[in-house]
């Protein structure tokens, strides 16, 4: 599916900011699944981009600004291919997985065991264990359990915009039974890594439909975050034993939970993969806008 | 110190020797004696020989000198009085309002001989060549983690491992450049490594003023010894830094420190006045076109090097912890981009674990092909099954360590001593460890060596007990690309029964190291002139008695640049003043005056209140509204004409009001405030009198419990004379550079503003023309001695305006003040692009006035006859005073204090 993704965050700024440096994580990534055409990153005031690939293979800008400015403009324009990679199941079981991630002297190490570890907004803690395990009955297959999972977190939350910020702990929206799609990423992941399993959170976007005989809206779409578990026995599947799951919508799918979605970038939580993260100097107070379009691009078919 | 020595002591060190081997208590039994040199048998094995100690501790006695022991309590004394002197403090969680708690310094050195080094040295160079490669590797390949090697939890795990260093390469070719080591001797006599310091280690200043005082206590041991040099080694460190920045050997190198409050700030500013650094905060730098800067008055400096002493996780908050003010957005981006080394490289943190000891031997072997020549002390990480297994049922002969440091989202705990737990406690611990594997580390618990301390018991009387010690050593990094161990270290005490940090209040002694060539036994004394040359950088001078001198002939003040500035960067530059430091010299400067005006107030208050002219309505309405003015008294307290006692009661209470933001000892404390945070600039004399001023203020508060003027009297006095000594201090003992220009225009606006309005206040009440009023505003004008001499008892309004307002040579009279900050603000004309020179054309010219071309001043004129153009002219000295502080404040500080914030959507 060729989609369009139009990202658009707006800051004004009152007083002036004198100097402010920023870092986005605004570039769709290139994954078995998805295909970047091109991408574009305009920032307003101008400022010389600085690109880089980070630690988790996410593509990074960096730009400062050095004179007082009233207000930031940033608006990322991708477009991108989206396929599925084929389904197939794992049988590998829960146990399995987290023994192949307990470290023993001596035998390899996984690639991805970094993901395995507790972090800021998806910490390790007893609650998720108890919330979790009844989905991970002994000698259950981890596919089966994780999307399990993934489904009864969306019938027990409720999705509810601003009853919670970034800065909530995945811990506080457990026991809240609410949040927004980052909260339900954050206790998703953080489940997966208490029971010892490598788990990592994905930002990125969903294309969503309009309300039957009513037109796309321009810029009503919103940024979205779902949650990925590592399957080692589907290491050498194209989706390199990536399993996405959306809580939020109860979508899972090996790469990607399915054509609909794009990827941004992956990181052990929201902090690695912030699409836009700033420090200011001066300036007060600010007010901030995002406007992101998800839609669909009809590519005339050549045979 | 020869052998031959050794075996024909004198019957003096003798005698000495036996008096101290039975007063001298002896370790525990199995633990290492450093007095003896031996472990201590359990007592059912009779001591065979008590008396005997250790050649060290033998050479040691023979070179106490004639008065041998009879000395050590001077020379304790001494000590204390030096580290008073000298300022040396360890704040904990100092808390604005408390006073500084004192460095801890013990009386002995910890003495090692060359073998004991030699085993040290060699290991500890190969433990630093190891974490540099485990280090290179986290970010790098990360081989060890895929081979098995060092478990994922020990790196990726660590909190302190950052993803955003990742596949950055180090800028100058290594990642670390120093590191500490933590060790201690073992009942078999031999070092065992304890921990390793990579983040930001501390030590290394506390240890060059430990070996400041020590070596001048005992020069003649000290030079027997003889005692290995540290000054060559923190020039190595200094040089290595420097050669390996992009700028080279004229690289500007800083010192990041945390602030006054971080428990170790002394050491930063020691460090940095002592190595010729920048010592600087987080605000006082910016990132601009990915390169460091320094903010100063003369505009962006660029800076290559960062010797840093915050901890990694708050060095960038655009990258790492959002909410942190210690570091600078922007700085990772930088050390990215090659542009600034960071010593050490951000993310060294998982270096510092417990657990990795125990892996550290397999990866020598596999990293290096060697075996580990300083052995560390068994450890087990819990997160490895078969590990755990093993040492589980053997709690109770083991240290229960915390894997991981405390962070933002893992909790963590204080090590416990296995044999100290009882057997449910145990049983508790061991559940812990299997709920959560990963976060424990188990060490064997090992009896760590005693080392002869000097105690002062209550009751004054001395004694030699004994205290558990670690050592800490460094290895820096060479300008060779590698790396070599300060011949030296920290030596820290800890009570009877266990170890205790400094921030539990622990002690620490000196490191001596003796010189590999003692070995021959008629090694040649090390000539005495240059033992002191190599003692440090600036002091060049002490004396070599006995007893020692706390007197310094070379200047310390930092104005000076440090030998060891002079020879790494032979061009003089321009001493770069930090727009902080120039706010808080600044501040310092109003603050001082303020406090200094304020006494003066209330001393003249409470002086009229109980003389003579108590009655005198003009001179009561006058004190009550200047006291009021200036926050001398709480609001509603009733004036002096009304409730005569009761206003004076509140003066006298408001001296020391805490909640007064105003009162007289609010400002002293601002100045000690505002000078914490410049301190690398002061002097120790300046700073400790700044301390000293502030605490005997405080400190007679409870002396005066039924409100007796006369005492406070005394004390006003004994503060005010304080006070002339620091301004003494600051225009005499500081160097002139922009930073004093600031503190002086500082001191000067105040004045100006302070006397301008009191000279009105009395202009309005008409009380001039008496002569109780005429002389009150005299004596606050401090001119009352100038006005004798110069008018002898014409109190006329001409005598007045002439010494008080237009004179040239008054330096308190309004013209002086006027035209001294005039110069002061032309001189700093070179700045913000001269600023500052339109700015002194603002305060008003009143010296170059001649009385009867403003008023007419005629000899029959009276004061009525000038209020309205007195008043006038007074009024634009207060505008301009305050014009003046707004526009300097604007034009420099702003962008050092200016609110950061970080955002995210």
């Amino acid at each position: 599916m060729r989609l369009t993704i139009t990202h658009e965050t707006r800051y004004r700024y009152s007083p002036s900011v004198q100097t402010a440096q920023h870092v986005a994580h605004l570039q769709p990534a290139n994954t078995p699944c998805q295909k970047v055409i091109r991408h574009g990153l305009q920032i307003e005031p101008e400022a010389c981009l600085k690109h880089n690939i980070d630690a988790f293979f996410n593509h990074r800008a960096y730009w400062a600004l050095i004179s007082p400015h009233d207000g930031l403009t940033v608006r990322a324009h991708s477009e991108v291919e989206t396929s599925v990679v084929p389904n197939v199941s794992a049988s590998q079981s829960w146990e399995a997985v987290r023994e192949h991630f307990r470290y023993r002297g001596g035998q390899h190490g996984d690639v991805h065991s970094g993901m395995v570890f507790g972090s800021h907004h998806a910490p390790v803690h007893e609650a998720f264990r108890t919330y979790a395990l009844s989905s991970f009955m002994p000698g259950r297959p981890l596919m089966q359990a994780a999307q399990e999972l993934t489904a009864r977190m969306h019938r027990d939350f409720r999705y509810q915009t601003a009853s919670t910020d970034i800065n909530t702990p995945a811990l506080e929206a457990l026991q809240e039974k609410r949040g927004v799609c980052q909260d339900f990423a954050h206790i998703l992941v953080s489940c997966f890594r208490t029971l010892g399993l490598p788990a990592r959170y994905v930002s990125g976007y969903l294309l969503t439909q309009p309300p039957p005989g009513q037109p796309r809206l321009v810029g009503s779409d919103a940024s979205h975050a779902w949650a990925s578990v590592y399957l080692p026995e589907l290491a050498n599947h194209p989706s390199q034993g990536w399993l996405d799951l959306d809580p939020t919508n109860n979508r899972c799918g090996l790469a990607s939970p399915g054509e609909d979605y794009v990827r941004l970038a992956v990181g052990r939580d929201f902090a690695d993969v912030s699409p836009l993260r700033g420090v200011l100097q001066g300036g007060g107070t600010h007010t901030l806008e995002v406007a992101v379009t998800v839609s669909p691009l009809q590519v005339p078919v050549s045979k | 110190m020869s052998e031959s020595r050794d075996s024909c002591l004198d019957n003096l060190d003798m005698q000495a020797m036996n008096w101290l081997a039975h007063q001298a208590l002896a370790a525990p039994a199995g633990h290492w004696d450093e007095l003896r040199g031996r472990t201590i048998p359990p007592i059912a094995e009779a001591p065979k020989d008590q008396t005997q100690m250790s050649k060290v501790w033998q050479t040691f006695i023979q070179h106490l000198g004639n008065d041998g022991l009879e000395t050590l309590r001077l020379r304790m004394g001494n000590l204390q009085r030096q580290v008073r002197d000298n300022g040396i403090t360890y704040n904990v969680y100092a808390a604005t309002d408390q006073p500084q708690r004192p460095w801890s310094l013990d009386l002995f050195p910890l003495m090692l001989d060359h073998k004991d080094w030699a085993q040290i040295e060699t290991g500890v160079m190969q433990r630093m060549q190891l974490l540099e490669r485990i280090m290179a590797d986290a970010y790098g390949p990360q081989k060890l983690v895929l081979s098995g090697q060092l478990p994922a939890a020990l790196v990726h795990g660590h909190p302190s491992y950052l993803p955003a260093m990742h596949g950055v390469p180090p800028v100058g070719g290594h990642y670390l450049s120093l590191a500490a080591f933590d060790l201690a001797r073992g009942p078999d006599g031999s070092w065992w490594l304890l921990s390793q310091r990579t983040q930001a280690p501390s030590g290394l200043g506390y240890l060059l003023e430990n070996r400041q005082i020590v070596s001048r206590l005992f020069p003649q041991a000290f030079e027997a010894y003889p005692v290995q040099r540290l000054a060559q080694t923190y020039r190595t460190l200094l040089d290595s830094i420097k050669a390996r920045c992009p700028a080279g050997a004229l690289a500007h190198i800083a010192l990041l420190t945390p602030g006054p409050y971080n428990e170790t700030y002394f050491e930063h500013a020691y460090l940095a006045r002592h190595l010729g650094l920048s010592l600087v905060q987080g605000n006082d730098l910016t990132v601009r076109d990915e390169k460091l800067y320094l903010k100063t008055l003369q505009g962006l400096h660029l800076v290559h090097g960062l010797l840093k002493r915050v901890d990694d996780e708050w060095l960038d908050p655009l990258e790492m912890r959002a909410d942190s003010t210690l570091g600078v957005p922007g700085l990772l981006q930088a050390v990215r981009s090659g542009n600034v080394l960071v010593a050490n490289t951000p993310g060294s943190g998982f270096l510092e674990s417990n657990a990795l000891l125990g892996f550290m031997p397999a990866l020598a072997r596999d990293l290096l092909g060697q075996e580990l020549q300083l052995p560390a002390i068994p450890s087990w990480w819990c997160g490895e099954a078969a590990a755990l297994q093993d040492v589980l049922p053997r709690i109770s002969s083991c240290v229960i360590k915390p894997t991981y440091p405390y962070n933002n989202h893992r909790q963590s705990f204080e090590p416990v001593q296995g044999h100290m737990l009882s057997r449910r406690e145990q049983d508790e611990w061991a559940g812990r460890i299997l709920r959560d594997p990963d976060a424990h580390t188990l060490q064997s618990w090992l009896p760590l060596s005693h080392q002869p301390t000097w105690q002062v018991t209550a009751n004054a009387l001395a004694a030699i007990e004994s205290r558990p010690v670690v050592l800490r050593v460094f290895a820096v990094a060479n300008a060779q690309g590698g790396w070599q161990v300060l011949p030296g270290g920290l030596a820290r005490l800890g009570t009877r029964d266990g170890i205790a940090s400094m921030q539990r209040g622990g002690s620490s002694a000196d490191v001596w190291v003796q010189t590999s060539s003692a070995l021959s036994s008629d090694s040649p004394p090390v000539i005495a002139g240059d033992a002191r040359q190599s003692m440090s950088f600036s002091d060049h001078s002490f004396s070599d008695s006995p007893l020692g001198s706390p007197q310094r002939l070379a200047p310390r003040d930092d104005e000076y640049p440090s030998d060891m500035g002079k020879a790494a960067a032979p061009p003089q530059r321009q001493r770069l003043v930090t727009s902080r430091a120039g706010e808080n010299l600044f501040w310092m400067g109003r603050y001082t005056e303020r406090t200094e005006n304020t006494l003066r107030l209330v001393r003249l208050s409470l002086e009229i209140l109980s003389s003579e002219n108590q009655n005198l309505p003009h001179l009561l309405h006058f004190i009550t509204g200047m006291a009021t003015r200036h926050g001398l008294v709480r609001v509603g307290v009733p004036a002096a004409t009304q409730a005569h006692r009761v206003f004076e009661r509140s003066l006298i209470a408001g001296l020391w009001d805490k909640e007064l933001a105003t009162s007289v000892g609010f400002n002293l404390r601002a100045v000690r405030l505002a000078a914490a945070s410049v301190r690398e600039r002061l002097s120790t004399e300046h700073w400790r009198l700044l301390e000293q001023a502030e605490s005997r203020f405080f400190n007679t508060e409870h002396q005066v419990n039924v409100p007796d003027t006369l005492a406070v009297q005394g004390i006003l006095t004994e503060t005010s004379q304080m006070l002339a000594a620091l301004t003494g201090a600051q225009t005499d003992r500081m160097s002139r550079d922009d930073g004093w220009r600031l503190l002086s225009i500082g001191r000067h606006i105040e004045r100006l503003q302070f006397l301008s309005s009191a000279l009105s206040e009395a202009l309005q009440l008409g009380m001039l023309s008496e002569q109780a009023g005429y002389d009150t505003v005299l004596d606050l004008f401090d001119s009352t001695i100038s006005f004798h001499a110069q008018y002898q008892q014409t109190r006329t309004p001409q005598a007045l305006v002439d010494l008080l307002v237009t004179n040239a040579d008054n330096p308190r009279s309004l013209g002086w003040v006027a035209h001294t900050l005039r110069s002061r603000l032309r001189r700093m004309g070179h700045l913000a692009d001269g600023a500052t020179v339109p700015m002194a054309e603002r305060v008003p010219h009143l010296i170059e006035l001649t009385s009867e071309s403003l008023w007419p001043l005629q000899d029959k004129s009276t004061f009525a006859d000038i209020a309205t153009p007195l008043h006038a002219t007074l009024a634009d000295c207060q505008t301009a005073a305050r014009d003046v502080s707004d526009q300097l404040c604007g034009l420099f500080f702003t962008h050092s204090g200016e609110a950061r914030y970080s955002v995210g959507a």
